[in-house]
């Protein structure tokens, strides 16, 4: 009796270990860098991971999120930010008022979700693959505009004051991209717990042959989903645009494989490991602070890359292998 | 036991469809599908052709052995690397997401070529040199098959964090320079070999046989694509299952140490930034199965796709057209194909 009472109860405690591993993670990550580096508790630098670390990565990865759920993937949240940043800084070169270009940003994102939806829904090619062709033609299309891949700069004089404003100002004291990172966060929690089209996404990611049985017409839904998701990597693309004041191609393909890891990382999170949004903004939150306690702590530059691959690896592995037991079990 | 065969007409593409009332295209007979899958591959090879043809029409220079010689030598490295990616693709099934797929490899490369470099720097002969930088790449591919057959991540998310692991190793170990080597091997490797071919290209192409030869023609090959296709008939068949993915996570690493070995040779030295082979290399062995009769990944398929990259950049060069329109041009012919494939195959991806 009592060994059969052990055998039951090692996988339960394992396996709530394994749950709480990314917030086990975080608290240690936490605590290591207060401790290591006496700087990294001070509100400036806290706030500066939040607006600096934090904000644009923990968008992109919502707008991850969003095609994860659908059981797909979007290798080209990256050509979504460039094409926005490109539509953006040409608008505002030709002079148009900022609120319009702003506006032709996003749509120069959207296109790039269009160019996916008739790859992924209408034709039907695997997400990987098609947004992997995606990706490609996106950079050739930017080396094009671009002359071969030269920078687009704004001239640091004569950009109006309301450009800066995303990159740089705030709202009641909260800097901008903090608080279009929070509304996207929540916007994106509603949309998946509290509507159809959140519910519909979420269960074609876990079967989606039962959705289509359903008699929902699952096309428009995936379509819908990669237009949604380059349209939130989009407005990753404007605010850096206005941070940094310079369009470089193919730049945004930098956020991701964080975006990727730190949805994947969010899974953990969940009993069933399915992608959800407090785990994304969880796993996002810990390559933050990995990223800036690592930098205050002195260690090597080039470790600290070491440490972050590690520290994912480890979080995955418990994971992973959690999860691995509870199907068994 | 030759899988690559025309005869054979894998479950997948004989297997009757389902009748679904709304897609039409999926119920097709078994044998339009089997005569389009042949006019795909026939379509693709034919447009290989066509391109080889139209540059050697427009740029003089092109067909000769010489610069055919050069395209297999430049191909060299990403050829290795592809085909190593193509082993684990078989292992791991086509599901690029669940199944196989080797995000290290380039970072590996890099790793190796670094490790490799710094040896010979340290006044090390080229046996240790080589003994170390086949082991970093196999020790990588350890790590990779642990974290998939044991803890059971993800193929894609094992692979991405070990790819973040390794390229921060070699930054560690090189300081992000450039490390210069320089010993017999690596002379003997860029150097020209017969013809005025550099051996590179002979590497490139007696590698590819020796891969081929196990994967396309031996029973090892034959249940290696059976563990990917079809895991839980390979299982029920008696088929070590993890132990065939961990295998072809170990040979993929041993490509990225080959490769490594391979890049200081043709760059003399180790570099930085080998992590941007990565997309291209998977690019390469994701369409090289449009080169198989089965519109499956084969080593063969994977040699030819990426001589088709080769010779697409080069021609490009000779006709002084910007070679950034090359992945312009790998994307579209990425989507053409799967397109094509999924389209044919409609029923399974549904």
């Amino acid at each position: 009796m009592s060994a059969r009472q052990l055998s039951v109860s090692i996988p339960t405690v394992a396996r709530s270990i394994g749950r709480h591993a990314l917030i086990a993670a975080l608290a240690a990550v936490f605590v290591l860098f207060a401790w290591l580096a006496p700087a990294f508790l001070s509100g400036a630098n806290l706030l500066s991971v939040l607006v600096n670390n934090f904000a644009l990565l923990a968008i992109v990865a919502i707008a991850m999120t969003f095609a994860v759920s659908a059981g797909g993937i979007d290798l080209s949240v990256g050509t979504a930010i460039d094409f926005a940043s490109f539509a953006f800084v040409s608008l505002v070169l030709a002079g148009q008022p900022i609120p319009i270009a702003a506006l032709g940003g996003l749509v120069g994102g959207v296109v790039v979700g269009l160019f996916n939806a008739v790859l992924i829904a209408g034709i039907g090619i695997s997400p990987f693959l098609a947004t992997l062709g995606t990706l490609f033609v996106g950079r050739s299309v930017q080396q094009l505009l671009t002359n071969g891949g030269n920078p687009v700069y704004l001239p640091p004089t004569g950009v109006p004051d309301a450009f800066r404003f995303l990159g740089h100002g705030t709202i009641v004291g909260i800097p901008v991209p903090l608080v279009v990172a929070a509304l996207v966060v929540a916007g994106a929690w509603l949309v998946l717990s509290r509507t159809r089209f959140g519910r519909v996404v979420l269960a074609s990611g876990i079967q989606a042959s039962v959705v289509r049985y359903s008699g929902i017409a699952l096309r428009r839904y995936t379509a819908a989903t990669y237009i949604l998701v380059s349209g939130i990597a989009a407005i990753v693309g404007l605010i850096l645009t206005s941070t940094v004041t310079v369009y470089i191609p193919s730049s945004g393909n930098a956020f991701l494989l964080n975006a990727i890891g730190a949805t994947f990382i969010g899974t953990t999170l969940s009993p069933h490991g399915r992608p959800n949004i407090p785990g994304t903004v969880l796993g996002v939150l810990l390559l933050s602070i990995v990223a800036n306690g690592l930098l205050l702590s002195g260690l090597n530059f080039y470790w600290q890359q070491v440490g972050t691959g590690l520290l994912i690896f480890s979080v995955l592995a418990i994971g992973f292998a959690n999860r691995k037991a509870a199907a068994r079990t | 036991m030759l899988v690559d065969a025309p005869y054979y007409i894998p479950g997948s593409l004989a297997e009757p469809a389902p009748s679904n009332p709304q897609d039409p295209q999926a119920s097709g007979p078994a044998y339009g599908q089997r005569v389009a899958a042949l006019a795909l591959r026939g379509g693709s090879l034919a447009v290989f052709i066509g391109v080889l043809v139209f540059f050697s029409v427009t740029a003089p220079f092109f067909l000769t052995i010489g610069n055919v010689g050069n395209v297999l030598g430049q191909s060299a490295i990403a050829g290795v690397l592809a085909i190593g990616l193509t082993i684990v693709v078989i292992g791991g099934g086509s599901n690029v997401v669940t199944g196989g797929i080797d995000l290290s490899l380039a970072a590996n490369m890099g790793l190796s070529a670094a490790v490799y470099a710094t040896l010979v720097q340290a006044g090390y002969g080229d046996p240790v040199a080589v003994i170390a930088a086949l082991g970093t790449g196999l020790a990588i591919g350890a790590v990779n098959a642990a974290a998939i057959t044991l803890a059971g991540i993800v193929p894609l998310l094992a692979t991405l964090a070990v790819m973040n692991v390794v390229a921060g190793l070699e930054l560690v170990l090189t300081n992000n320079t450039v490390v210069p080597a320089s010993t017999e091997l690596l002379l003997a490797l860029s150097a020209s070999g017969p013809f005025g071919i550099p051996v590179l290209a002979y590497v490139l192409l007696g590698f590819t046989l020796l891969v081929a030869a196990v994967v396309q023609f031996t029973p090892l090959g034959l249940r290696l694509y059976a563990v990917g296709e079809f895991p839980e008939a390979a299982r029920a068949a008696g088929l070590p299952v993890k132990s065939f993915v961990a295998g072809s996570f170990l040979a993929s690493g041993l490509c990225g140490g080959f490769a490594g070995i391979l890049s200081v040779s043709f760059l003399s030295g180790s570099t930085t930034g080998a992590g941007d082979m990565l997309l291209p290399v998977v690019v390469t062995a994701l369409l090289g199965s449009v080169f198989s009769r089965r519109l499956v990944p084969t080593i063969t398929g994977t040699l030819l796709s990426t001589l088709f990259v080769g010779f697409l950049i080069n021609g490009f060069q000779l006709l002084n057209i910007s070679s950034t329109l090359v992945s312009g041009v790998q994307g579209l012919l990425i989507l053409l194909v799967v397109s094509a494939t999924t389209l044919l195959r409609r029923q399974e991806n549904v």
